[in-house]
């Protein structure tokens, strides 16, 4: 792996991670609910992205570049997990399991979708 | 007692700057050069001012700027001298003056001043790892002020602060034994002298301030509207009014947290702000008191939500908390003659001049 990666890497991972900021505030400061939406927004909408690439068969270093770099820092487990804890503390056990199944259920759905509609182009 | 004190309020933000210092050290750093007996510096859990942002920790986006409200407490003039600096600071945000008196020394009072009868605050400041014998002091308080017949009291813990006009300010790497903790109950005022007189000679170095106030509604029963003030005193200085909500344990209002569902509600309906701070233990009514447990992950700790507006907005707002507290909570009422708010548009409401009501 050549450093030209290695930067390609740390440079695209700030703008995924500036784009996950920006959707997240701007999913989050819409809804009213407890329910973390916008951590759900940027997690579903990288899955799907993640599946558009591998659908359109892109590997190697651009593979590295966009997945890792750049979906890898747009998408969050923590604060999903983070969040779900909150909800927890809160007593929102429903939601809280909710957040985690839902959460799975889409992820998966829109990696699959993004897949085959990548596969079909 | 001192009788003519006055407890100034800053309610603010986590990332306020002024000249690129944080509002927050500027504030207490102003307080410690004042040697100000008490001032506390609180995190709040979540909040909205003006601009009907939500701030809160629940959200990891959203609790960049958490709300933060800096209380200081000492005689009028000590006080009014702190002031102009003290709002020159304040680029967005909240200032409040009240009046209160001070008890240090000696705590235990025969009798209190006639209009505290009704119903007192009062307001006890210790170090965070203050002991009375093994145990932390301010579980040795709050057991004393339930059995005294205090309606609740509620331990909110401190980041900075003075005590006795010293700076304590909680450090990363530090036990901050004495940094502020604040212990805030409300009772009747035969219930604050019992009060008063249990804690007599317990404390080291006592510090505390008494408040009046109104008790509206106790474990979701209704007692009393919060007082219907005019818009202004006699002189014409604007008159305003103070909400407090202490919802304990896990209160809950629909089967969501309570302090969520009034914070939520009071921004949907248009209020001007509210701020919530969470307490680390506290009781309410007859429940004994309660804080977090071990390997507990629901987590029982009394949440404090504050509103203050225009005496008619207030009634408003009293009925948006009336439904929300249906099932639990203690809210109390008090005056505010003193209001000052700034917005960022460097658009200003009110002024620190005292009005003076009598009721």
């Amino acid at each position: 792996m050549s450093v030209l990666v290695w930067l390609g890497v740390a440079a695209l991972g700030g703008v995924g991670a500036v784009l996950r900021l920006r959707l997240d505030a701007l999913v989050q400061l819409r809804t009213d609910g407890e329910f973390p939406l916008g951590t759900f927004a940027v997690n579903v909408v990288g899955s799907f992205c993640l599946g558009l690439l591998v659908g359109l068969g892109i590997g190697g270093d651009a593979l590295l570049l966009a997945g890792t770099g750049l979906l890898g820092s747009f998408t969050t487990f923590s604060t999903w997990m983070f969040e779900t804890g909150r909800l927890a503390e809160d007593g929102e056990a429903r939601i809280a399991l909710a957040n985690v199944g839902v959460s799975i259920c889409a992820g998966l759905g829109a990696g699959a979708l993004g897949w085959l509609i990548g596969a079909a182009a | 007692m001192i009788g003519d004190c006055l407890k100034l309020t800053v309610y603010f933000g986590e990332s306020d700057r002024v000249d690129g210092r944080l509002l927050s050290d500027a504030l207490l750093d102003l307080f410690e050069r004042a040697e100000l007996r008490a001032s506390v510096l609180l995190r709040g859990v979540e909040g909205f001012g003006i601009k009907h942002q939500l701030h809160t920790q629940r959200f990891l986006t959203l609790s960049e700027d958490l709300p933060l409200v800096a209380v200081a407490v000492d005689e009028r003039e000590r006080i009014e001298r702190v002031l102009p600096e003290a709002t020159a600071l304040v680029g967005g945000g909240l200032v409040t003056l009240e009046r209160a008196r001070l008890l240090s020394d000696h705590v235990a009072v025969g009798e209190l001043p006639e209009e505290l009868n009704e119903a007192t605050k009062v307001s006890i400041v210790l170090g965070r790892d203050e002991r009375i014998g093994e145990r932390p002091a301010f579980l040795t308080v709050v057991d004393r002020l339930r059995a005294a017949g205090l309606s609740g009291a509620s331990v909110l813990l401190g980041v900075d602060g003075t005590v006795h006009g010293r700076r304590r300010r909680a450090r990363f790497f530090s036990r901050n034994a004495g940094v502020p903790l604040l212990v805030v109950g409300v009772g009747s005022g035969a219930a604050v002298i019992d009060g008063l007189a249990a804690l007599d000679g317990l404390l080291a170095d006592p510090l505390l301030t008494l408040e009046r106030v109104r008790v509206c509604k106790r474990d979701g029963r209704r007692l009393a509207e919060p007082r219907h003030l005019p818009d202004s005193d006699p002189s014409g200085l604007g008159v305003w009014q103070k909400l407090t909500v202490h919802a304990v344990e896990d209160s809950r209002h629909g089967g969501h947290p309570l302090y969520v569902e009034l914070i939520r509600r009071l921004r949907e309906e248009g209020a001007s702000g509210a701020t919530s701070v969470r307490g680390m233990w506290g009781f309410s009514g007859d429940h004994p008191p309660h804080g977090d447990r071990l390997l507990s992950i629901r987590r029982r700790v009394p949440v404090v939500t504050t509103i203050v507006d225009r005496p008619d907005e207030i009634q408003r707002w009293f009925r948006v908390v009336d439904e929300v507290t249906d099932e639990a909570g203690l809210v109390t009422s008090e005056m505010v003659p003193a209001f000052h708010a700034v917005a960022p548009e460097t658009r200003r409401v009110g002024g620190l001049r005292l009005a003076r009501l009598r009721y």
